[in-house]
């Protein structure tokens, strides 16, 4: 072959056609990647409400008097409720957005109900500016294509918990999905973090080893599945060893534990959003208590 | 360095260079959706990994090698089989004469099992050096070496030159 052909086949190969989402979805995925510092502010607010909890526990345990007070507060019931707070929507051409902002009600904790509602907005005004800035960028440059969403869902509602979640996605492309949760305790109205449900920090172990476990077995059952652990990623990657302190979760209608990873998080894009569900047995020595899981 | 700053090293060298990364995720896939989720991937993983990466001067051969791997773990998994494997390119070949109408080039490189095509990308096209290539697909230099003869040999074979009339003949 001259060298010609290689020249040739070197500009074919340079004029690969470059989509106009690739720029934001680089962005968007450095910036994810970026702020998922495994120590940020969630923890500290998380700290200082598990210590609330555990006065709280502490207070029923020692005083009648304490116990007497808490049982006449009265029991609020199921009328906390989520509903759309603002929506906006966007069609254009092939820009597509549909963000849905809840809105907490009913909680007499005010200032609960405020916080959580704050950030919904905050959460969802960010996701639609970011949005329009690639839209328009994508307009300027003219062509590209992109899709962004928001919505939530009340996963379970019971005498004792109200749990919502809510969900982001991006499609550019490639298409990526984000799931948070909050749980209420409907009764004493805060909100339930993961520390909060555990004597002490060794729940991390417990959970991992557990979910660690879970995935093996997957692995060994589904050829299909596969998840990125300890002897088989490849040595530029980090295996998923533990959760973090305040990773994701819900508690189900069977008042089980379920951790909930992102997309990318602990598995190849193409499995997803993944979820593992915790025995209760596992985690029964650790738990503060049995009010929440069963 | 500490780790701000190294993300910060890393978050640029991407940006500036996302273009050659989709290219080779694009290679593999030929398919615009799935390379973006290839490069998306990849980030995800190279910023996990960053911690352990020392030198930032090694940053280039060391994304690329994540995106090979992320590329062929993408296509191992869908079993997608837009790869002709080497059998496979071996078995088409009857061995007498061919007649081709007009060689189109790129096709001649899509043809090219991937382990071949990837050292003339990496090597003619990105422009590394032999070893560079050899770190990021895990072969020692020689096995690079002896496959990029090869691949250039094959590639020889798949284009015809012009003043043989698209023609050629083969054993």
């Amino acid at each position: 072959m001259n060298s010609n052909h290689l020249d040739q086949l070197k500009q074919e190969y340079m004029s690969t056609p470059i989509p106009r989402e690739l720029d934001f979805v680089v962005r968007k995925a450095l910036q994810k990647s970026r702020h998922k510092s495994p120590f940020d502010k969630i923890r500290i607010a998380a700290a200082s409400i598990a210590a609330a909890l555990a006065l709280v526990t502490v207070g029923v345990n020692s005083s009648p008097v304490f116990a007497q007070a808490l049982a006449e507060v009265p029991v609020v019931g199921s009328i906390v409720q989520v509903l759309t707070f603002r929506q906006f929507t966007v069609r254009e051409d092939n820009f597509e957005a549909d963000i849905k902002v809840p809105k907490i009600q009913g909680l007499e904790n005010k200032d609960l109900e405020s916080s959580l509602n704050e950030k919904y907005l905050a959460e969802n005004k960010k996701l639609y500016e970011e949005f329009k800035a690639a839209m328009e960028e994508g307009k300027e440059k003219g062509g590209g294509h992109l899709g962004v969403g928001s919505g939530y869902e009340v996963v379970t509602d019971n005498d004792a918990i109200f749990t919502v979640k809510r969900y982001e996605f991006t499609v550019a492309g490639s298409s990526d999905t984000k799931i948070k949760y909050d749980t209420i305790d409907k009764k004493r109205e805060i909100l339930i973090t993961l520390p909060s449900l555990f004597k002490d920090d060794s729940y991390v172990e417990v959970i991992s080893d557990n979910i660690i476990n879970q995935m093996k077995e997957q692995m060994a059952s589904d050829e299909n599945k596969v998840y990125w652990l300890d002897g088989y990623v490849e040595e530029f990657q980090q295996p998923f060893e533990r959760i973090s302190k305040d990773q994701g979760f819900y508690i189900n209608a069977d008042g089980k534990l379920v951790i909930s990873f992102d997309k990318y998080e602990v598995a190849p894009g193409y499995m997803g959003v993944v979820e593992f569900v915790i025995p209760t047995e596992a985690i029964s020595d650790i738990l503060v208590g049995n009010e929440y899981i069963k | 360095m500490n780790k701000g700053n190294l993300e910060k090293q890393f978050a640029d060298h991407i940006i500036k260079n996302k273009e050659r990364y989709y290219r080779l995720a694009y290679s593999y896939v030929k398919n615009v959706d799935d390379a973006l989720d290839i490069v998306q991937e990849s980030i995800y993983k190279g910023m996990s990994s960053l911690p352990s990466l020392r030198n930032p001067a090694y940053f280039r051969t060391w994304f690329y090698k994540i995106v090979v791997h992320t590329a062929l773990d993408f296509l191992r998994q869908k079993n997608k089989t837009v790869l002709v494997e080497e059998e496979v390119l071996i078995n088409s070949d009857s061995g007498t004469c061919d007649t081709y109408q007009n060689i189109d080039l790129s096709r001649a490189l899509d043809t090219l099992p991937a382990k071949y095509r990837t050292i003339i990308i990496l090597r003619y096209f990105e422009d590394l050096k032999i070893e560079d290539v050899a770190e990021i697909l895990d072969e020692n230099v020689n096995t690079v070496k002896t496959r990029l003869y090869t691949a250039l040999r094959k590639l020889r074979i798949e284009m015809v030159d012009d003043d043989e009339k698209g023609r050629i003949c083969h054993e």
